[in-house]
Formats: C-alpha cells, sequence, structure tokens
C-alpha cells in the first residue's frame, strides 16, 4: 500500500507533477494550490500542474530531528532547497546527496517520507537531474 | 503639530532561564522603568503589554494597581516589541493621555520554537516532512543571501564574535563567554552554513519603557530620548519569509527594508546619519542582510565592515552593543524593547556595558519576525 503526506498536493503520481494555482488575472503561481491570489489580491485562480524540472535556489541541511509533528522511520540529516520551477520558486527536500550547489538542475520524484503498519507515506522531492 | 513624544524611563530585566512566573519578570521590568522615570504606577495614563506567552499582559494591573487606565496587549511574533511601542505612541497622541507605560516579556521552554502548522494556515504534511522548522529557514535564506551578493561565509563568524565580545561587558545579557571567529565557524553545524554559536536560543526576560509627551518629559528626565518615528510594515510578493512552501520568482522585496526607510523618511534622518543601532540578529545571517536592509551598509560590503570592525563600539557603526539576539537570547515579546531599551542608554551616556565614544545623538532599531513584520525606530537626544 502506499499513500501520500497529502493528495492535494500532487496534480498526478505517475508521472509525478505537483498542484498548484495560478492567478488568472496577474499570472502568479503559488504552490500549494490556493483559493485567491496573494500576490494581486485577486480571488478568481486555476489550478495548474507545476513543471517538474527546476534549478537549486538556495539549500540546507537539517542536521537535528524536528521536533512534533515531524514523522519518520529514524531520523538521519537530510537536505531541504527552494527549487525555481519557473513560475515558482517550491520549498522541499533534496534527496540523493548532502552537499548542492545553487543553480544545479533537479527534478521532481516521488520518495518515502515514513511508514505507517503497512502503508508506505511519500511526499514530493527533488533529486540531481545529471 | 502634535507634541513630540520621548521616552523618560527604561529598564531591563537579565535574560536567560528563568524558573519564575512570567509575571515576576513584567512585574520587575515595569517597577524599574518607573523607579528610573521617578513615577508611580499612579502616574500611567495608558499601558501596552507584548507576550508571546499564555499570560495576560493587561492582568499585570493586579500586581500594579487597579487605576482604572486602558490596557492594551500586543501579540505580533518576534515584532512584538516594536508593535507594543508604537501602540504606545499612538495610544499617547490619540489619547492625549500624558503618560504611557510599555512592557514586554516572555520565558519560554528550551530549544527551538515548535510552530503549529495549523496556526500559520499550512497543511500537517509541512511540519510532517520536517520543513516547519524556524532554523533551517534561517539557513536557507543567509544561503541564498551570501550566494547572490558573493559574501565570504566566514562573515557569519564574525557577527557571532563581535555579539560575545559585548555581551561579555553588558550585566543583563544571557550568554557572556566571548567566542573567537574560528570557534564560531568550527562549532556543530545545524543548518548548513549556520553552526550552534550562530543562531540565539528562545530564553526569559522583561523590558518596560516609559513614554511622555512634550515639554512634560523634560520634567521627569535630565535626558529624554526622542522618538523620532516608528513604523511597521508588513510583507509583499517577493519577500522569503519563515514557513514559506513557495517563493515568488523577481525581485526580492522585505518588510525590514519598507519599515526601515518609512523610519528613516517619517524622521527626516538618513540612514548614515545612524551612530548606534539595533538590528534583529536571531540568527548571524540575519544581522548580515538586515545591516543592508535598513539601508546602513551597500549590499554585499558587510564583510568589509566586519573585518575593519565598523561595528565594534568604536568603530564607524556600532551594532547591537549588548550583544544582540545572539547574546541575549529571544524573549519574543521583550526582544524589540531591549533594542530600544540599549539604544536609550547609549544615548544618554550611561550603556550598562559598553558605552559608544562621542556621545552619539541618533540610534535606530529594527525588530523583524514571523510571518513577515518589521518595526522600526528612529531615536535621538536632538531637538526637532
Amino acid at each position: 500500500m502506499t499513500a501520500t503526506v497529502d493528495d492535494s498536493l500532487f496534480a498526478s503520481l505517475d508521472p509525478v507533477a505537483l498542484k498548484g494555482s495560478s492567478c488568472t488575472a496577474c499570472g502568479a503561481t503559488v504552490f500549494p494550490a490556493l483559493g485567491s491570489c496573494p500576490v494581486c489580491t485577486g480571488v478568481d485562480v486555476e489550478q495548474v500542474a507545476l513543471p517538474t524540472e527546476g534549478t537549486v535556489w538556495s539549500w540546507t541541511t537539517q542536521n537535528f530531528e524536528p521536533k512534533s509533528p515531524f514523522r519518520s522511520d529514524g531520523f538521519a540529516p537530510f537536505s531541504i532547497g527552494y527549487v525555481d520551477l519557473g513560475p515558482v520558486i517550491v520549498e522541499g527536500w533534496l534527496v540523493g546527496r548532502a552537499e548542492w550547489s545553487i543553480g544545479e538542475p533537479v527534478r521532481l520524484v516521488l520518495t518515502k517520507a515514513w511508514t505507517e503498519g503497512d502503508t508506505v507515506v511519500h511526499t514530493y522531492a527533488f533529486e540531481a537531474a545529471s | 503639530m502634535t507634541d513630540p513624544v520621548y521616552i523618560v524611563g527604561a529598564a531591563r530585566t537579565t535574560f536567560g532561564r528563568f524558573d519564575g512566573e512570567d509575571n515576576d519578570l513584567a512585574e520587575e521590568a515595569v517597577r524599574g522603568a518607573l523607579a528610573d522615570a521617578g513615577l508611580t504606577w499612579n502616574d500611567i495614563d495608558f499601558a501596552v503589554g507584548g507576550t508571546n506567552g499564555e499570560t495576560k499582559p493587561d492582568n499585570l494591573v493586579a500586581r500594579l494597581g487597579l487605576t482604572g487606565l486602558p490596557f492594551v496587549t500586543v501579540k505580533n511574533g518576534c515584532a512584538t516589541g516594536g508593535v507594543a511601542l508604537m501602540t504606545a505612541r499612538n495610544g499617547l497622541l490619540a489619547e492625549g493621555a500624558g503618560i504611557a507605560c510599555v512592557v514586554g516579556y516572555d520565558n519560554h521552554a528550551r530549544g527551538a520554537f515548535n510552530a503549529s502548522p495549523a496556526r500559520y494556515g499550512i497543511g500537517d504534511w509541512y511540519g510532517q516532512t520536517g520543513m516547519m522548522v524556524t532554523t533551517s529557514y534561517f539557513a536557507l535564506k543567509i544561503q541564498r543571501y551570501l550566494h547572490e551578493h558573493g559574501i565570504d561565509p566566514r562573515a557569519l563568524g564574525y557577527a557571532a564574535e563581535k555579539a560575545f565580545e559585548y555581551a561579555s561587558h553588558h550585566p543583563y545579557a544571557w550568554r557572556r563567554k566571548p567566542v573567537s571567529v574560528d570557534e564560531a565557524m568550527d562549532a556543530d553545524m545545524i543548518n548548513d552554513p549556520l553552526t550552534r554559536f550562530m543562531f540565539c536560543s528562545p530564553d526569559a526576560g522583561a523590558v518596560s519603557l516609559i513614554l511622555a509627551r512634550g515639554s512634560r518629559a523634560f520634567d521627569l528626565c535630565e535626558k529624554p530620548v526622542r522618538l523620532a518615528s516608528v513604523a511597521l510594515r508588513g510583507r509583499r510578493p517577493g519577500s522569503f519569509e519563515v514557513f514559506s512552501t513557495w517563493l515568488s520568482p523577481g525581485e526580492r522585496t522585505s518588510p525590514s527594508i519598507d519599515a526601515a526607510a518609512a523610519a528613516f523618511a517619517d524622521a527626516g534622518i538618513s540612514p548614515a546619519e545612524v551612530q548606534v543601532a539595533q538590528l534583529q540578529d536571531t540568527e548571524s545571517g540575519a544581522e548580515i542582510i538586515h545591516l543592508a536592509e535598513t539601508g546602513l551598509v551597500e549590499h554585499g560590503a558587510q564583510m568589509q565592515g566586519y573585518l575593519d570592525g565598523d561595528y565594534k563600539v568604536d568603530g564607524r557603526l556600532p551594532v547591537n552593543t549588548d550583544g544582540g539576539l545572539l547574546a541575549n537570547g529571544e524573549p519574543v515579546g521583550a526582544s524589540g524593547l531591549r533594542q530600544v531599551h540599549e539604544v536609550v542608554r547609549q544615548l544618554q551616556g550611561r550603556a550598562d556595558g559598553q558605552q559608544v565614544p562621542g556621545q552619539p545623538s541618533i540610534g535606530f532599531t529594527h525588530v523583524y519576525g514571523a510571518p513577515g513584520i518589521s518595526a522600526c525606530t528612529v531615536l535621538t537626544t536632538e531637538g526637532e
């Protein structure tokens, strides 16, 4: 069995794509999808699938275990970044290594977050594209 | 033309761990500020109290006296102190009151703040996946900033070294043991590029100020400090705030830039005239960013300032002369008022720690916090 940390984050799971919203007035894109536009105050927005490839905009390592409600099958330090997808910069895990460089290309993947009985709960993450 | 507003009394507690009640801290600060101004609680016409904790500041009247005065409570995260001061100033001007008391305090549990996703309108997934962490936000922000402006990461170590050097001379600071640049750089990495010595910790403390209008201020205080301006601003698109699942591409903005610009404009004073400043240094990177966002230093020039000793007590622009948040910790409700307290004492020539030489007459304070708000003040002993 598989599940996601929150199904509303995803436009599709196979292939994986994040779901944001885009303002029909100003074009601003946000993630996760909202019912209004915080950039221009508009209220007419449409849900969109976000690009799945981008570049590392910033990154850091999470070297201590976050407090509740953090969940894991056993904490190990991990990387977090902001990824520039073009219309929007999205925060997420960076997986596959410990050191990153601003500007390097990455792509969206699904990765295991924790297990809950027989169910593997997945979240989105970015891995090196090369 | 409204009367100018002056600070005529100021007091703070020692910051650090505290086992008593929150109200004990608040009462100590208020009684200290009243004594500093030569007043009693009976003389106060209007009061403002700020805390991020569970106690009700307006119930301090149960200890201080049931005089019937209006008492406003403020809860604005890390900017609580600045907002409380602005509210007190506005109260003085709008209510026709003569004397106001403002108090800020908190007594936090150990460790990083544990924020609830729901309180910020974010889904549980954000906390469950370990991204609802204030320290990683600061790291992500300074990592990007150092990259954009080509700043040597050792600037982070210099900011820490400076903070603890100031604090080693300050009787009310919490962490007073000097730390070298190398020690700061080589300490345990918390969130790359920030190490253990580069973060402040939540702790306990209280600060109180007494404000008075017009000529009354000079009856109460030998050297009153004029609140030349206080400005509060929120975030606009393009700012990079804590707990942001997304950011706008393109031009970067900041509530600190907007609040500082408004405060300087309202005071009719330029950043170049500032002789002593207090900046929000939740971690080393925040001081580096805020030096530039407030207009005090050019983006990218911060490292040279550290190397030249500009921000030390005998430098061109002494910054965070009480050790800042790094050495005082962050009792959220008190922190912004601590900054004002320090600048007031510096301008009055009676600093608790190292006194800036040359009788500085213009000071600046900047507080910044979640979810993207900043409050700045310009303080001066010069006339209008």
